[in-house]
Protein backbone atom coordinates (compact mmCIF):
# COMPACT_ATOMS: atom_id res chain seq x y z
CA UNK A 1 0.00 0.00 0.00
CA UNK A 2 1.51 3.43 -0.76
CA UNK A 3 1.31 6.01 2.00
CA UNK A 4 1.25 9.54 -0.42
CA UNK A 5 -0.33 8.68 -3.48
CA UNK A 6 -0.29 12.33 -5.83
CA UNK A 7 -2.07 12.26 -9.58
CA UNK A 8 -1.59 14.68 -11.84
CA UNK A 9 -0.31 17.23 -8.96
CA UNK A 10 0.38 21.02 -9.99
CA UNK A 11 0.96 24.23 -8.29
CA UNK A 12 0.90 27.29 -10.27
CA UNK A 13 2.06 30.67 -9.03
CA UNK A 14 0.76 33.22 -11.70
CA UNK A 15 2.95 32.06 -14.91
CA UNK A 16 5.25 30.25 -12.84
CA UNK A 17 4.64 26.58 -12.48
CA UNK A 18 6.50 25.04 -9.18
CA UNK A 19 5.21 21.16 -9.38
CA UNK A 20 3.89 20.18 -12.58
CA UNK A 21 2.19 16.57 -13.15
CA UNK A 22 3.42 15.17 -10.32
CA UNK A 23 2.26 11.53 -10.02
CA UNK A 24 3.97 10.22 -6.72
CA UNK A 25 4.01 6.90 -5.01
CA UNK A 26 5.54 6.48 -1.71
CA UNK A 27 5.09 2.74 -0.34
CA UNK A 28 4.32 1.96 3.14
CA UNK A 29 7.38 1.71 5.79
CA UNK A 30 10.20 2.82 3.15
CA UNK A 31 12.12 5.71 3.52
CA UNK A 32 11.10 7.66 0.30
CA UNK A 33 14.07 10.14 -0.67
CA UNK A 34 12.56 12.76 -2.79
CA UNK A 35 15.58 14.31 -4.56
CA UNK A 36 16.07 17.66 -6.77
CA UNK A 37 18.15 20.84 -7.12
CA UNK A 38 16.92 23.74 -5.04
CA UNK A 39 13.95 25.50 -6.13
CA UNK A 40 12.55 21.97 -8.31
CA UNK A 41 9.55 22.44 -6.14
CA UNK A 42 10.13 20.20 -3.06
CA UNK A 43 8.81 21.95 -0.52
CA UNK A 44 6.20 23.22 -2.48
CA UNK A 45 4.74 19.79 -3.32
CA UNK A 46 4.92 18.42 0.17
CA UNK A 47 3.70 22.30 1.57
CA UNK A 48 0.21 20.97 -0.24
CA UNK A 49 0.35 17.68 0.97
CA UNK A 50 0.45 18.84 4.40
CA UNK A 51 -2.08 21.09 3.17
CA UNK A 52 -0.22 24.29 4.02
CA UNK A 53 -0.88 25.90 0.43
CA UNK A 54 -3.66 24.70 -2.26
CA UNK A 55 -3.02 22.74 -5.54
CA UNK A 56 -4.11 24.61 -8.45
CA UNK A 57 -4.93 20.80 -9.61
CA UNK A 58 -4.66 17.12 -9.53
CA UNK A 59 -5.35 14.88 -6.28
CA UNK A 60 -3.41 13.41 -3.16
CA UNK A 61 -3.90 10.61 -1.13
CA UNK A 62 -2.26 10.38 2.58
CA UNK A 63 -2.51 7.20 4.61
CA UNK A 64 -4.98 6.03 1.46
CA UNK A 65 -7.37 9.43 2.55
CA UNK A 66 -7.92 11.91 0.34
CA UNK A 67 -7.08 15.74 1.06
CA UNK A 68 -8.19 18.25 1.16
CA UNK A 69 -11.04 16.37 1.89
CA UNK A 70 -9.95 14.25 4.38
CA UNK A 71 -7.23 16.45 5.68
CA UNK A 72 -7.90 16.34 9.85
CA UNK A 73 -8.25 12.77 9.70
CA UNK A 74 -5.04 12.08 7.30
CA UNK A 75 -3.19 14.15 9.22
CA UNK A 76 -3.59 12.90 12.88
CA UNK A 77 -1.25 10.05 12.07
CA UNK A 78 1.68 12.27 10.19
CA UNK A 79 4.82 13.94 11.94
CA UNK A 80 6.45 16.83 9.37
CA UNK A 81 9.27 19.38 9.56
CA UNK A 82 8.64 21.92 6.94
CA UNK A 83 11.53 23.68 6.34
CA UNK A 84 13.58 25.18 9.11
CA UNK A 85 11.26 23.85 12.46
CA UNK A 86 10.38 26.55 14.28
CA UNK A 87 9.25 27.54 17.49
CA UNK A 88 8.06 30.00 20.63
CA UNK A 89 11.50 30.85 21.31
CA UNK A 90 10.22 32.23 24.64
CA UNK A 91 8.67 28.79 25.47
CA UNK A 92 10.90 25.92 26.54
CA UNK A 93 11.13 23.07 24.32
CA UNK A 94 8.28 20.85 26.88
CA UNK A 95 6.22 24.08 26.55
CA UNK A 96 6.48 24.01 22.83
CA UNK A 97 5.52 20.44 22.62
CA UNK A 98 2.58 21.09 24.86
CA UNK A 99 1.76 23.49 22.45
CA UNK A 100 1.32 21.05 19.48
CA UNK A 101 0.15 18.07 21.48
CA UNK A 102 -3.18 20.76 22.29
CA UNK A 103 -3.98 20.84 18.96
CA UNK A 104 -2.97 16.64 18.42
CA UNK A 105 -5.72 14.12 20.07
CA UNK A 106 -5.49 14.19 23.92
CA UNK A 107 -3.11 11.39 23.96
CA UNK A 108 -0.37 13.31 22.34
CA UNK A 109 0.35 15.22 25.73
CA UNK A 110 1.64 11.47 27.19
CA UNK A 111 4.34 11.06 24.47
CA UNK A 112 5.51 14.69 25.05
CA UNK A 113 8.16 13.30 27.63
CA UNK A 114 9.30 9.90 25.44
CA UNK A 115 9.73 12.03 22.45
CA UNK A 116 12.02 14.53 24.16
CA UNK A 117 14.39 11.49 25.33
CA UNK A 118 14.01 10.05 21.78
CA UNK A 119 15.52 12.79 20.37
CA UNK A 120 17.77 13.35 23.18
CA UNK A 121 16.73 17.16 24.85
CA UNK A 122 15.12 15.24 27.68
CA UNK A 123 17.59 17.48 30.01
CA UNK A 124 17.47 20.77 27.96
CA UNK A 125 13.63 20.52 27.67
CA UNK A 126 12.69 23.07 31.06
CA UNK A 127 14.88 25.77 28.90
CA UNK A 128 13.70 28.54 26.49
CA UNK A 129 13.69 27.32 22.72
CA UNK A 130 15.81 30.35 22.18
CA UNK A 131 18.53 29.18 24.34
CA UNK A 132 18.89 26.19 21.77
CA UNK A 133 21.68 25.50 18.97
CA UNK A 134 20.14 24.52 15.62
CA UNK A 135 20.96 20.66 15.71
CA UNK A 136 18.93 20.72 19.18
CA UNK A 137 16.00 22.60 16.88
CA UNK A 138 16.21 20.31 14.61
CA UNK A 139 15.87 17.42 16.98
CA UNK A 140 12.87 19.32 18.74
CA UNK A 141 11.53 19.49 15.55
CA UNK A 142 11.50 15.34 15.34
CA UNK A 143 10.00 15.25 19.08
CA UNK A 144 7.26 17.41 18.01
CA UNK A 145 6.60 15.03 15.09
CA UNK A 146 6.96 12.28 16.69
CA UNK A 147 3.46 13.25 18.96
CA UNK A 148 1.34 12.34 16.55
CA UNK A 149 2.87 8.84 16.29
CA UNK A 150 3.21 9.44 12.97
CA UNK A 151 2.76 6.47 10.49
CA UNK A 152 4.47 8.90 7.93
CA UNK A 153 7.31 10.98 8.58
CA UNK A 154 7.57 14.13 5.99
CA UNK A 155 11.08 15.69 6.71
CA UNK A 156 11.63 19.18 4.30
CA UNK A 157 16.14 19.18 4.20
CA UNK A 158 15.81 17.90 7.75
CA UNK A 159 19.52 18.11 7.61
CA UNK A 160 20.11 21.72 6.56
CA UNK A 161 22.57 23.29 9.26
CA UNK A 162 23.58 20.37 11.24
CA UNK A 163 27.54 19.47 11.76
CA UNK A 164 28.46 15.62 10.33
CA UNK A 165 27.99 14.20 13.55
CA UNK A 166 24.34 15.69 13.81
CA UNK A 167 23.67 14.29 10.15
CA UNK A 168 25.25 10.84 10.95
CA UNK A 169 22.65 11.04 14.17
CA UNK A 170 20.04 12.12 12.17
CA UNK A 171 20.36 9.46 9.49
CA UNK A 172 20.23 6.89 12.72
CA UNK A 173 17.23 8.58 14.15
CA UNK A 174 15.53 8.39 10.17
CA UNK A 175 16.51 4.73 10.41
CA UNK A 176 15.17 4.17 13.79
CA UNK A 177 11.83 5.38 12.45
CA UNK A 178 11.70 2.89 9.31
CA UNK A 179 12.64 -0.10 11.10
CA UNK A 180 9.52 0.53 13.51
CA UNK A 181 7.61 0.35 10.73
CA UNK A 182 7.05 4.41 9.78
CA UNK A 183 7.48 5.28 6.19
CA UNK A 184 10.18 8.74 6.06
CA UNK A 185 9.47 10.66 2.80
CA UNK A 186 12.73 12.96 2.72
CA UNK A 187 13.32 15.64 1.14
CA UNK A 188 16.58 16.67 -0.04
CA UNK A 189 18.92 18.10 -2.62
CA UNK A 190 22.21 16.10 -1.11
CA UNK A 191 22.49 13.05 -3.62
CA UNK A 192 24.57 11.48 -0.71
CA UNK A 193 22.37 12.14 1.84
CA UNK A 194 19.34 10.48 0.02
CA UNK A 195 21.82 7.71 -1.12
CA UNK A 196 22.46 6.84 2.30
CA UNK A 197 19.24 6.76 4.06
CA UNK A 198 16.93 5.72 1.75
CA UNK A 199 15.46 2.93 -0.09
CA UNK A 200 13.47 4.36 -2.65
CA UNK A 201 13.73 7.77 -4.20
CA UNK A 202 12.14 9.96 -6.77
CA UNK A 203 13.80 12.38 -8.59
CA UNK A 204 12.44 15.93 -9.27
CA UNK A 205 13.24 18.69 -11.60
CA UNK A 206 11.46 21.90 -12.17
CA UNK A 207 8.56 20.49 -10.84
CA UNK A 208 8.29 17.12 -12.66
CA UNK A 209 9.12 13.68 -11.26
CA UNK A 210 11.64 12.41 -13.74
CA UNK A 211 11.73 9.07 -12.51
CA UNK A 212 10.90 7.31 -9.60
CA UNK A 213 12.09 3.67 -7.76
CA UNK A 214 14.32 2.02 -5.52
CA UNK A 215 17.57 3.43 -5.23
CA UNK A 216 19.30 -0.08 -6.49
CA UNK A 217 16.89 -0.10 -9.59
CA UNK A 218 17.91 3.63 -10.62
CA UNK A 219 21.46 3.07 -10.67
CA UNK A 220 21.04 -0.08 -11.86
CA UNK A 221 19.67 1.50 -14.88
CA UNK A 222 22.24 4.07 -15.04
CA UNK A 223 25.55 3.47 -17.00
CA UNK A 224 27.97 0.11 -15.54
CA UNK A 225 31.87 1.08 -15.72
CA UNK A 226 34.81 -0.54 -15.26
CA UNK A 227 38.41 1.04 -14.59
CA UNK A 228 41.47 -0.85 -15.79
CA UNK A 229 44.71 -0.05 -15.50
CA UNK A 230 47.56 -2.49 -17.49
CA UNK A 231 51.16 -2.77 -18.54
CA UNK A 232 50.10 -1.73 -22.26
CA UNK A 233 46.84 0.22 -22.42
CA UNK A 234 47.16 0.55 -26.03
CA UNK A 235 47.40 -3.43 -26.75
CA UNK A 236 44.50 -3.10 -24.35
CA UNK A 237 42.54 -1.41 -26.57
CA UNK A 238 43.13 -3.41 -29.17
CA UNK A 239 41.92 -6.52 -27.89
CA UNK A 240 38.87 -4.52 -26.51
CA UNK A 241 37.75 -2.52 -29.55
CA UNK A 242 35.69 -4.91 -31.06
CA UNK A 243 33.85 -6.04 -27.77
CA UNK A 244 30.37 -6.18 -28.26
CA UNK A 245 29.81 -5.06 -24.30
CA UNK A 246 30.96 -2.31 -24.86
CA UNK A 247 30.15 1.07 -25.23
CA UNK A 248 33.15 3.61 -24.88
CA UNK A 249 36.66 3.90 -23.51
CA UNK A 250 38.25 6.31 -22.50
CA UNK A 251 41.80 7.60 -20.73
CA UNK A 252 41.72 8.34 -17.23
CA UNK A 253 44.41 9.00 -14.91
CA UNK A 254 46.94 6.59 -16.53
CA UNK A 255 44.32 3.57 -17.27
CA UNK A 256 41.04 3.75 -18.83
CA UNK A 257 37.56 3.62 -18.00
CA UNK A 258 35.09 1.58 -19.77
CA UNK A 259 31.72 2.06 -20.11
CA UNK A 260 29.65 -0.76 -20.63
CA UNK A 261 26.41 -1.08 -22.93
CA UNK A 262 23.36 -0.75 -20.63
CA UNK A 263 21.59 -3.98 -21.25
CA UNK A 264 24.44 -6.15 -21.11
CA UNK A 265 25.36 -8.49 -17.58
CA UNK A 266 27.77 -6.17 -15.83
CA UNK A 267 29.53 -9.23 -13.70
CA UNK A 268 29.41 -11.71 -17.08
CA UNK A 269 31.14 -8.65 -19.35
CA UNK A 270 33.62 -7.85 -16.81
CA UNK A 271 34.78 -11.86 -16.68
CA UNK A 272 34.97 -11.34 -20.37
CA UNK A 273 36.77 -8.76 -20.50
CA UNK A 274 39.43 -10.08 -18.02
CA UNK A 275 39.86 -12.83 -19.77
CA UNK A 276 40.47 -11.52 -22.85
CA UNK A 277 43.00 -9.37 -21.74
CA UNK A 278 44.86 -12.19 -20.22
CA UNK A 279 44.84 -14.65 -22.65
CA UNK A 280 46.20 -11.17 -25.25
CA UNK A 281 48.80 -11.15 -22.78
CA UNK A 282 48.20 -7.93 -21.04
CA UNK A 283 49.12 -7.57 -17.80
CA UNK A 284 46.10 -6.21 -15.43
CA UNK A 285 47.20 -3.81 -12.55
CA UNK A 286 43.68 -2.50 -11.72
CA UNK A 287 40.33 -4.07 -12.37
CA UNK A 288 37.49 -1.82 -10.56
CA UNK A 289 33.63 -2.28 -11.90
CA UNK A 290 32.33 0.61 -11.01
CA UNK A 291 28.49 0.56 -9.95
CA UNK A 292 26.63 3.63 -10.75
CA UNK A 293 26.56 5.91 -7.84
CA UNK A 294 22.87 7.79 -7.22
CA UNK A 295 24.47 10.77 -7.83
CA UNK A 296 26.01 9.43 -11.05
CA UNK A 297 22.66 8.72 -12.16
CA UNK A 298 21.35 11.88 -11.11
CA UNK A 299 23.73 14.17 -13.01
CA UNK A 300 23.15 11.66 -16.11
CA UNK A 301 19.23 12.58 -15.95
CA UNK A 302 19.44 16.41 -15.28
CA UNK A 303 22.03 16.98 -17.63
CA UNK A 304 19.87 14.82 -20.03
CA UNK A 305 16.95 17.52 -19.22
CA UNK A 306 18.86 20.75 -19.40
CA UNK A 307 20.26 19.51 -22.83
CA UNK A 308 16.35 18.73 -23.65
CA UNK A 309 15.45 21.82 -23.07
CA UNK B 1 -14.02 25.90 21.35
CA UNK B 2 -11.13 23.48 22.48
CA UNK B 3 -9.96 23.67 25.77
CA UNK B 4 -6.69 22.27 25.43
CA UNK B 5 -6.20 24.71 22.84
CA UNK B 6 -7.45 27.64 25.04
CA UNK B 7 -5.07 26.17 27.33
CA UNK B 8 -2.04 26.60 25.39
CA UNK B 9 -2.87 29.86 23.77
CA UNK B 10 -3.35 31.00 27.78
CA UNK B 11 0.18 29.14 28.10
CA UNK B 12 2.16 30.86 24.81
CA UNK B 13 0.28 34.80 26.17
CA UNK B 14 1.11 34.34 30.43
CA UNK B 15 4.70 33.58 29.05
CA UNK B 16 5.85 36.73 27.58
CA UNK B 17 6.71 38.26 30.60
CA UNK B 18 7.48 41.73 28.37
CA UNK B 19 3.81 41.78 27.39
CA UNK B 20 2.50 40.53 30.72
CA UNK B 21 4.63 43.39 32.79
CA UNK B 22 3.35 45.95 29.97
CA UNK B 23 -0.24 45.38 30.65
CA UNK B 24 0.12 45.04 34.31
CA UNK B 25 1.82 48.40 34.12
CA UNK B 26 -0.95 50.33 32.34
CA UNK B 27 -3.58 49.18 34.22
CA UNK B 28 -2.78 48.48 37.88
CA UNK B 29 0.76 50.65 37.91
CA UNK B 30 -1.71 54.32 37.09
CA UNK B 31 -4.45 53.52 39.58
CA UNK B 32 -1.92 53.14 42.23
CA UNK B 33 0.26 55.81 41.72
CA UNK B 34 -3.02 58.01 40.95
CA UNK B 35 -4.68 56.92 44.27
CA UNK B 36 -1.42 57.56 46.31
CA UNK B 37 -1.21 60.68 44.83
CA UNK B 38 -4.48 61.91 45.59
CA UNK B 39 -4.11 60.35 49.44
CA UNK B 40 -0.93 62.40 49.83
CA UNK B 41 -2.30 65.41 48.53
CA UNK B 42 -5.48 65.44 50.70
CA UNK B 43 -3.57 64.33 53.93
CA UNK B 44 -0.61 67.37 53.31
CA UNK B 45 -4.00 69.92 52.66
CA UNK B 46 -7.59 68.91 53.57
CA UNK B 47 -9.02 72.06 52.81
CA UNK B 48 -7.25 72.54 49.25
CA UNK B 49 -7.62 68.77 48.35
CA UNK B 50 -10.67 67.33 49.14
CA UNK B 51 -10.54 62.87 50.27
CA UNK B 52 -8.85 60.55 47.55
CA UNK B 53 -12.10 58.37 47.14
CA UNK B 54 -15.54 59.01 46.26
CA UNK B 55 -17.63 59.03 43.71
CA UNK B 56 -16.47 61.78 42.31
CA UNK B 57 -12.59 60.62 41.92
CA UNK B 58 -14.12 57.47 40.69
CA UNK B 59 -15.88 58.55 37.45
CA UNK B 60 -12.78 60.29 36.49
CA UNK B 61 -10.18 56.77 37.65
CA UNK B 62 -12.74 54.48 35.44
CA UNK B 63 -12.31 56.92 33.11
CA UNK B 64 -8.61 56.52 32.91
CA UNK B 65 -8.68 52.73 33.17
CA UNK B 66 -10.97 52.28 30.34
CA UNK B 67 -8.31 53.97 28.17
CA UNK B 68 -5.47 52.38 29.34
CA UNK B 69 -7.70 49.11 28.99
CA UNK B 70 -8.11 49.64 25.70
CA UNK B 71 -4.49 50.06 25.21
CA UNK B 72 -3.53 47.01 27.08
CA UNK B 73 -6.39 45.27 24.67
CA UNK B 74 -4.67 46.14 21.49
CA UNK B 75 -0.90 45.17 23.04
CA UNK B 76 -2.80 41.60 23.45
CA UNK B 77 -5.16 41.44 21.02
CA UNK B 78 -2.24 42.16 18.13
CA UNK B 79 0.03 40.13 19.92
CA UNK B 80 -2.52 37.33 20.40
CA UNK B 81 -3.40 37.56 16.30
CA UNK B 82 -0.05 37.59 14.68
CA UNK B 83 2.60 35.44 17.29
CA UNK B 84 1.99 32.17 15.56
CA UNK B 85 3.01 33.60 12.41
CA UNK B 86 5.80 35.59 13.35
CA UNK B 87 7.32 32.74 15.18
CA UNK B 88 6.58 30.63 12.26
CA UNK B 89 4.79 28.09 14.10
CA UNK B 90 1.37 28.89 12.74
CA UNK B 91 2.06 25.89 10.08
CA UNK B 92 3.41 23.44 12.57
CA UNK B 93 -0.02 24.16 14.09
CA UNK B 94 -1.46 23.43 10.72
CA UNK B 95 0.16 20.50 9.81
CA UNK B 96 -1.88 19.04 12.38
CA UNK B 97 -4.75 19.19 11.07
CA UNK B 98 -6.24 21.09 13.37
CA UNK B 99 -8.91 23.33 11.55
CA UNK B 100 -7.40 27.24 11.24
CA UNK B 101 -11.14 27.73 12.57
CA UNK B 102 -10.11 26.46 16.21
CA UNK B 103 -6.66 27.71 16.04
CA UNK B 104 -8.51 31.14 15.53
CA UNK B 105 -11.22 30.93 17.89
CA UNK B 106 -9.31 29.72 20.73
CA UNK B 107 -7.44 33.02 21.13
CA UNK B 108 -9.93 34.74 22.39
CA UNK B 109 -10.72 33.01 25.36
CA UNK B 110 -6.87 33.14 26.28
CA UNK B 111 -6.51 36.65 25.12
CA UNK B 112 -9.78 37.92 27.30
CA UNK B 113 -7.96 35.80 30.54
CA UNK B 114 -4.78 37.42 30.43
CA UNK B 115 -6.44 40.79 29.79
CA UNK B 116 -9.17 40.77 32.03
CA UNK B 117 -7.29 39.47 35.20
CA UNK B 118 -4.46 42.76 35.22
CA UNK B 119 -7.73 44.85 34.28
CA UNK B 120 -9.75 43.29 37.47
CA UNK B 121 -6.99 44.49 39.94
CA UNK B 122 -6.91 47.89 38.46
CA UNK B 123 -10.49 47.83 38.61
CA UNK B 124 -10.40 46.17 42.47
CA UNK B 125 -7.69 48.71 43.50
CA UNK B 126 -10.31 51.68 42.32
CA UNK B 127 -13.12 50.52 43.64
CA UNK B 128 -11.79 49.70 46.86
CA UNK B 129 -9.73 52.98 47.26
CA UNK B 130 -12.96 54.86 46.27
CA UNK B 131 -15.06 53.70 49.17
CA UNK B 132 -12.34 53.01 51.58
CA UNK B 133 -10.78 56.74 51.04
CA UNK B 134 -14.52 58.44 50.27
CA UNK B 135 -14.49 60.16 53.77
CA UNK B 136 -17.06 62.92 53.72
CA UNK B 137 -17.66 62.12 49.74
CA UNK B 138 -20.37 60.08 48.65
CA UNK B 139 -19.43 56.61 47.96
CA UNK B 140 -20.12 54.97 44.61
CA UNK B 141 -22.62 51.83 45.66
CA UNK B 142 -22.42 48.58 44.83
CA UNK B 143 -24.65 48.85 41.61
CA UNK B 144 -22.50 51.29 40.03
CA UNK B 145 -19.13 49.24 40.78
CA UNK B 146 -20.88 46.71 39.13
CA UNK B 147 -22.07 48.09 36.50
CA UNK B 148 -18.76 50.08 35.94
CA UNK B 149 -16.78 47.04 36.30
CA UNK B 150 -19.16 44.72 33.49
CA UNK B 151 -18.88 47.82 31.37
CA UNK B 152 -14.51 48.02 31.36
CA UNK B 153 -14.86 44.30 31.34
CA UNK B 154 -17.27 44.54 27.73
CA UNK B 155 -14.57 47.90 26.47
CA UNK B 156 -11.71 45.77 27.19
CA UNK B 157 -13.31 42.37 25.56
CA UNK B 158 -14.43 44.12 22.57
CA UNK B 159 -11.24 46.38 22.43
CA UNK B 160 -9.18 42.73 22.56
CA UNK B 161 -11.07 40.77 20.03
CA UNK B 162 -11.18 44.11 17.21
CA UNK B 163 -7.43 43.91 18.04
CA UNK B 164 -7.45 40.69 17.21
CA UNK B 165 -9.54 40.15 13.95
CA UNK B 166 -7.64 43.25 12.95
CA UNK B 167 -4.39 42.03 13.26
CA UNK B 168 -4.78 38.86 12.24
CA UNK B 169 -6.12 40.13 8.57
CA UNK B 170 -2.74 42.40 8.59
CA UNK B 171 -0.50 40.01 10.11
CA UNK B 172 1.59 42.38 11.65
CA UNK B 173 2.31 43.77 15.57
CA UNK B 174 3.63 46.95 14.31
CA UNK B 175 1.28 47.52 11.82
CA UNK B 176 -1.92 46.37 13.64
CA UNK B 177 -1.11 48.67 17.11
CA UNK B 178 -0.22 51.61 15.06
CA UNK B 179 -3.65 51.23 13.10
CA UNK B 180 -5.44 49.96 16.20
CA UNK B 181 -4.10 52.92 18.59
CA UNK B 182 -4.69 56.02 15.46
CA UNK B 183 -8.14 55.13 14.91
CA UNK B 184 -9.03 54.08 18.98
CA UNK B 185 -7.66 57.02 20.27
CA UNK B 186 -7.30 59.32 17.47
CA UNK B 187 -9.21 59.09 14.50
CA UNK B 188 -12.56 58.08 16.47
CA UNK B 189 -12.58 60.90 19.11
CA UNK B 190 -12.31 63.45 16.28
CA UNK B 191 -14.71 62.02 14.24
CA UNK B 192 -17.24 61.94 17.42
CA UNK B 193 -16.63 65.71 18.27
CA UNK B 194 -17.52 66.49 14.53
CA UNK B 195 -21.38 66.89 14.64
CA UNK B 196 -21.99 67.24 11.27
CA UNK B 197 -21.31 64.32 10.28
CA UNK B 198 -24.74 63.89 11.82
CA UNK B 199 -26.26 60.09 12.22
CA UNK B 200 -22.77 58.52 10.86
CA UNK B 201 -21.70 59.21 14.26
CA UNK B 202 -23.65 55.77 15.24
CA UNK B 203 -21.77 53.64 13.75
CA UNK B 204 -18.76 54.35 15.61
CA UNK B 205 -17.57 52.36 18.34
CA UNK B 206 -17.14 55.00 21.01
CA UNK B 207 -20.48 56.46 20.46
CA UNK B 208 -22.23 53.01 20.66
CA UNK B 209 -19.93 52.82 24.25
CA UNK B 210 -20.91 56.21 25.09
CA UNK B 211 -24.50 55.09 24.69
CA UNK B 212 -24.15 51.98 27.23
CA UNK B 213 -21.56 54.17 29.79
CA UNK B 214 -23.58 53.31 33.46
CA UNK B 215 -25.32 56.32 34.38
CA UNK B 216 -23.01 57.21 36.84
CA UNK B 217 -20.01 57.49 34.92
CA UNK B 218 -21.23 59.99 32.25
CA UNK B 219 -20.87 63.06 32.68
CA UNK B 220 -23.20 64.47 30.56
CA UNK B 221 -25.31 63.81 28.02
CA UNK B 222 -24.34 61.23 25.55
CA UNK B 223 -22.44 62.73 22.32
CA UNK B 224 -24.28 60.86 19.74
CA UNK B 225 -27.79 60.14 20.86
CA UNK B 226 -28.93 56.72 19.87
CA UNK B 227 -31.24 53.97 21.16
CA UNK B 228 -29.72 51.46 23.41
CA UNK B 229 -30.92 48.44 20.97
CA UNK B 230 -28.72 50.35 17.88
CA UNK B 231 -25.92 50.82 20.40
CA UNK B 232 -25.97 46.79 20.95
CA UNK B 233 -25.89 46.37 17.41
CA UNK B 234 -22.97 48.76 16.26
CA UNK B 235 -20.78 47.29 18.86
CA UNK B 236 -21.70 43.46 18.22
CA UNK B 237 -20.89 44.30 14.38
CA UNK B 238 -17.83 46.08 16.02
CA UNK B 239 -17.13 42.61 17.07
CA UNK B 240 -18.16 40.51 14.94
CA UNK B 241 -16.76 41.97 11.55
CA UNK B 242 -13.03 42.29 12.40
CA UNK B 243 -13.32 38.90 13.87
CA UNK B 244 -14.77 37.16 10.47
CA UNK B 245 -12.26 39.16 8.75
CA UNK B 246 -9.40 37.63 10.86
CA UNK B 247 -11.28 34.30 10.79
CA UNK B 248 -11.37 34.47 7.31
CA UNK B 249 -7.63 35.15 6.72
CA UNK B 250 -6.58 32.78 9.07
CA UNK B 251 -8.53 30.39 6.95
CA UNK B 252 -7.16 31.21 3.41
CA UNK B 253 -3.58 32.29 3.90
CA UNK B 254 -0.79 30.06 2.66
CA UNK B 255 0.47 29.05 5.88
Amino acid sequence: MNVVETSGLTKRFGDRVAVKDVDLRVPRGSAFGYLGPNGAGKTTLIRMLLGLTKATSGEMRLLGRPVPAERAAALARVGAIVEEPRFHGHLTGRENLSVIAAAREPEAHARIDGALARVGLAQRADDRVKSYSLGMRQRLGVARSLLADPELLILDEPTNGLDPAGIQEFRHMIRGFVDEGRTVLLSSHLLDEVEKICDQVAIVDRGQVVVQGSIAELAADGKQTILVATGDNEQAFRILGEHRAIQSMAPENGAFRIALHSDVEAEAAAGDISRRLVLGGVAIRRFEPTRVSLEQRFLEITSRLEESA
Amino acid sequence: MNPRLANAEFLKLRKRRGLVAAVSAVTILPMVVAYVVLLVLHANDPGKHGPAGGLENFMPSIDILTTLTILAAVLIGATLGTGDLTAGVFRELVVTGRSRLSLFTARIPAGLAVLLAPVAVAFGITAAASRAFAGSLEAPSSTVLAQSGAWLALMAGVSMVIALGVSSLFSSRGTSIGILLGWQLGVMPVLLAIGSLGSFREGLFYAAADRLQPAALADGPTQVPMAVATAVVVLVAWTVIPLAFGAWRTQTRDA
